[in-house]
Order: C-alpha cells, then structure tokens, then sequence
C-alpha cells in the first residue's frame, strides 16, 4: 500500500514538472496573441485560487476583494513614477494591501454569509471613490500610467508570461501547503461550522483575518503585475467586480475546494470567452450568462470535484469487492 | 432658507422613487433569501419596456406602469421557478452567480435591441412645474412621489391583510412552522420574488419619466437598492422606505456640502458602518431572516 502511493507520488511530481517546462518554454513557440490569452488566464487563476480559499474552504465569498486588485495596481503605479523599480514598488504594495486587509478585516469579517459578501462590495466602492477623488496622487478618474518600459514589446510580454505563470505556480504552491497544514484544518472546521470550531480551541478570529491576509497578499502582488503589464491603469478598470463574478465562476467549474480546480476552471473560462468574443461579439455576454446557468446547474461541484467523487466512489466499491473476496 | 427648503423638496421627491426601488430588492433579499444581482437590469427592463409602448402606442408611462409591472411579474415568477429555485441549497455563491449570469443576459438583450445611447421618454408635461412655498416641484416627480406612495402603501396592505401576504411572512418568519399548518413555502417565495421584480419594474417606468437612461444606469441601481435594502434592515417595508428618503437626504445633503463625487462613497460608507453595527438596520428590531 506504501510503495503504491509513492509511486503515485512520483507520478504526480513528474506530471508537475513536466508541465512547468511545458509552459515555461512555450512562448517561444506561441504568437504575442496567445502569449498575452495565457499570461491573463494565470493572472485569473492567481486571483480565483485566492477567492477559493475564501470561500471554497473558509465559506466567506469576499465579493469586493477586487479592491485589493486595484490597491496593488495603484500603489505600484504610484510609487514607480517616483523612480523606485519594479522589484521594490510591488512588495511594497503588497505590504500595504496585507496592512489594510488587516485592518478591515477585524471588523468586516464579524459579518456572516450574506452581510460579509456586501460589506466587502461596499468598501470597494468606497476605495474607488476616494481614488477617483484624490487625483493629485492617483490621476482621479482618468487613471494612471506606468513608466514606459524599453525593452521591445515581444521580449516584455514574455517576462509578463512567465512573471505572472510563476505567480500562479507559487499562489497554488502556498495553498497546497497552507490547506494541508495544520492552519488549513482550522480553516476548513469554519467553512463547517464555525461556532463548532471557537468552542473547540480555534482562533476563529485570528485564522479568518489572516486568512483575508493571505488572499489579499496574492491579489495585490496580481494587480501591481497587472498594471504594469496594461502600462495604465483606470479606477473603474482595475476595481471592476467583473474581475471578482470571472473569477467565482472559474472557481465553479473548476470546482470549489481543491487546488487544482481554479486553475482549469481558469483556463476552461478564458477561452470559452476568447472563442465567445470572437465568434459572436454581440452575444458574448448572453453567451457567458448562459454557460454560466448550464454549468451552475449541471456541474454543481465542478469538474474536479466531480472527478474526485467519480474516483472516490469507485475505490470504495472496488475496497468493498475486494472485502467480498477475501471472505 | 429657499435653498434648503429646495433642497428638502428635491430629497423628498428623489427619496419616494428610492423607497420604491429598495422595497423590491429588500423583500427578495430578506424573504426569499437571493441577492438578486440582476435587479438593476430588471429596473432597466422596465423602463425600456415602457419606451416601446409609449413610441408605439404613444400610452403615458404613467398608465403603461401596470403593463411593465405586470410583464415584470412573470418574468420574475418564470426566473424563479426555473433557475432560482433549484438551487437555493446550493447556497449565496450560486445565487450570486446565477443572478450575475440572468443580469448579463439582460443586458446583452437590452444592448442588442437600444443599443448603449441614453435614451429618454418625453411626456407632453415634462416641461410643467409649479411652486410650493416658494420651491420649484416639477410635475413628473411630484406624480412619480404620490404613485410610488400609493404602492408602497398598497403593498404594506398586501403584505398584512390578504392571505397570501400572510403566508409570506409566516414563511419568512418560520418556515418550518408555516409549512406545518398548510403554507405552501416554495409557492410563497415564488410570488414574493416577483412581486419584487414587478416593484423594480414599476420603478423603471416612473424613473423614465424623470431620468434619461442606458445600460450603464444598472450598476447605480445596484448601489443604490444595496444601500437602502442595509439601512432598513432586509425585507422590512417600511424600513426600506425609510432608508431610501434617509439615502436621498444624505446624497442630496451631501452633495451641495461636500460634493457631488463623493456622493456615492457616502452612502457606501453609511451602509458598512451600518452593516458593522446596527445589521439588522437602522430601525425595526430582528424580524426577517
């Protein structure tokens, strides 16, 4: 039994690696189109892989967590123009995001279910207000430019590829790791009951702030990557709930509450929308709708949740033949 | 003094189509338990549905409001029954999201038959006012005013005396227990649902008459019925009324003192704080859901 999971291990490991140089190598191989379809598929799946430890394990959807999106985007922009370079103007926006996830954290994630989702839709909007009021620092509502970047395009796009393929790569990294430690069953005993969880010895607070932390940390570094990437950025561009509604249904069809699922559904979503966009414009958003309705009601637990379950289910009938035999 | 008793004019009549608009969104959200994303798109349908009776048939929004309301109706009882329904154990992310998919679509037709202008419907009276102490009251939103009152009342007296509105709250305040004497839930959040949407729809067609209007008007509805929905704690008529002139007050109040672009950060604001701490809204105690 232990040598048959290693074995399974090792298998898992070399279908990782395999497709890390796959993807690394490939826009060598890839026009600038595809280059920039992928390197936005890895940037959703960055952002539904933090959506979905919010709401696929800890069962709080943060519906407004856009703003960290576009927290990270205006603060590197701000802090680019004043010379810093880009290795430091994205950390520290990131730091500045985990410092304000924190500190609305304390209160917001007092609400439950419904109440949480709202109150997060409400501070987003506030934040896009005042970045749309503060225009001597933020450009207002006509938005913000990067400094130009040199280096001919083609090149840039490919560094943006796999900056933002090894955000991804790190982003799922961490949440394997974090969902499987101990914090992550503290994590998971909120999403099932969270009264249950406080009474038994778990920090509910603690966990679910530093939980938004986490989620808020890779969303921000996602939108300085962005940003940078777009080279302007708008308020009402960068704090669009469109990024958030995309990113739910890719953690949908994915399926919610494994690691895997955001990635695939991210890459399923991305390019039904490319094919949509292309194939018929003027119904892409119908067409969206409707495909959203289908797989809502057709894949309830997502293509990797279904996966599992179909395979679970098997083992547990063919452990039962093999019980029978052994009698 | 004659600018703040404009003033007070302009938020009362602002305020009575906010009421309107909040009541639907609030019922929907605190009886049948569904954030519905598309109700600003639903909203919108209702004054495009007005706009075409009244180019085609040349029939006072006023009058065509019991159409829309009616087609609103169905529309929201057919929404329900076959993509709502099924779902509500799924829990908020698919009510959530398959809100989000019906808004989309909505909007794709809307974008589809009238394209993205503004669009407005001109009654002969637009123009027409007169004066009350001294403020200007234009005709269309002081009728608009008087009507979203009649049917807020209207609907408080549904919801209190006829049998049906009964049941709804029996539902709402227990579900369990109004099943067991004979109130058919399922039944009862189908017909609250749409009467929701029929409130959204009636609001559209008077909002057409003051406003211009185009697909993007849909993402301040959604603001706005949010906003109003939290201040008078969900699924409570009266509250809802309150926080709609209570949001109509403060936007107006604060766009002549702090200004207009902050407007929309101030009631975003108002309603976290009072998310945080009052949630079951600013008056009226834990009734609903």
């Amino acid at each position: 039994m232990i040598a048959q999971n290693d074995r399974k291990l090792n298998i898992n490991i070399i279908l990782i690696v395999a497709a890390l140089i796959i993807f690394i190598l490939l826009p060598n191989y890839i026009s600038g189109y595809y280059t920039r379809i992928f390197t936005a598929i890895f940037m959703y799946a960055t952002i539904a892989q933090c959506i979905n430890l919010m709401s696929g394990y800890m069962g709080y959807l943060p519906f407004g967590h856009v703003m960290f999106f576009g927290i990270g985007a205006y603060i590197s922009a701000i802090l680019m123009k004043t010379g810093l370079p880009v290795f430091v103007a994205i950390p520290a926006a990131c730091f500045c995001a985990i410092v304000i996830s924190i500190i609305l954290g304390f209160p917001v994630l007092r609400l439950r279910g419904h109440y949480f989702a709202i109150a997060t839709i409400g501070m987003n909007g506030a934040i896009m207000t005042v970045v749309q009021n503060a225009t001597e620092i933020t450009g207002g509502a006509r938005g913000t430019t990067f400094p130009i970047i040199t280096v001919p395009p083609a090149v840039v796009y490919k560094y943006f590829y796999l900056a933002m393929f090894g955000l991804m790569v790190i982003t799922s990294l961490v949440m394997n790791m974090i969902v499987n430690s101990k914090f992550g069953f503290g994590i998971r005993s909120i999403k099932a009951n969270e009264d249950a969880a406080n009474s038994m010895g778990i920090n509910t607070t603690f966990t679910k702030v530093s939980t938004w932390a986490i989620a808020a940390m890779f969303t921000s570094i996602a939108g300085g990557l962005y940003g940078y990437w777009m080279s302007f950025i708008a308020p009402d561009e960068v704090f669009d709930l469109m990024f958030i509604t995309n990113s739910i249904i890719m953690m949908l069809i994915g399926g919610a509450g494994t690691i895997l699922g955001p990635i695939f559904g991210a890459f399923i979503v991305e390019t039904v929308s490319e094919v949509a966009w292309s194939g018929f414009m003027q119904y892409h958003l119908a067409a969206l709708g409707i495909a959203t309705i289908i797989i809502v009601f057709f894949i309830p637990r997502g293509l990797i949740g279904t996966i599992t379950d179909k395979m679970r289910n098997r083992r547990i009938k063919l452990s039962k033949k093999t019980e029978v035999t052994n009698v | 003094m004659g600018l703040g008793l404009q003033m007070f004019v302009n938020a009362l009549l602002l305020g009575g189509l906010y009421a309107l608009m909040g009541i639907g969104f609030s019922l929907q959200w605190g009886i049948s338990g569904i954030i519905n994303l598309s109700y600003g798109a639903m909203v919108l349908l209702g004054s495009y549905l007005s706009l075409i009776i009244f180019n085609m048939f040349h029939i006072d929004p006023f009058i065509s409001m019991f159409v829309t309301g009616a087609i609103l109706f169905l529309l929201g009882a057919f929404i329900y029954r076959f993509t709502l329904q099924p779902l509500l154990k799924g829990g908020i992310v698919f009510t959530l999201i398959v809100t989000f998919a019906i808004r989309l679509i909505i909007e794709n037709i809307i974008l589809l038959v009238w394209s993205a202008d503004y669009r407005t419907i001109r009654v002969s009276y637009a123009g027409s006012n007169f004066q009350f102490l001294g403020a200007f009251v234009p005709l269309t939103k002081f009728l608009t005013f008087i009507i979203a009152g009649v049917i807020i009342y209207l609907t408080y007296q549904f919801m209190m005396n006829t049998k049906i509105g009964k049941g709804i709250q029996a539902v709402a305040l227990d579900k369990e227990g109004a099943m067991a004497v004979g109130v058919d839930d399922q039944k009862m959040y189908l017909i609250n649902f749409a009467l929701g949407t029929a409130l959204g729809g009636v609001t559209g067609t008077l909002w057409a008459t003051i406003y211009s209007f185009s697909p993007h008007v849909m993402d301040v509805i959604i603001g706005r019925v949010f906003i109003i929905a939290i201040l008078g704690g969900l699924g409570n008529i009266w509250g809802a009324a309150a926080g709609g002139l209570l949001l109509a007050f403060v936007e107006t109040s604060g766009a002549i003192f702090i200004g207009s672009h902050w407007q929309e950060a101030i009631g975003l604001v108002i309603m976290v704080l009072v998310l945080l701490l009052r949630p079951h809204g600013l008056i009226g105690k834990k009734f609903f859901g």
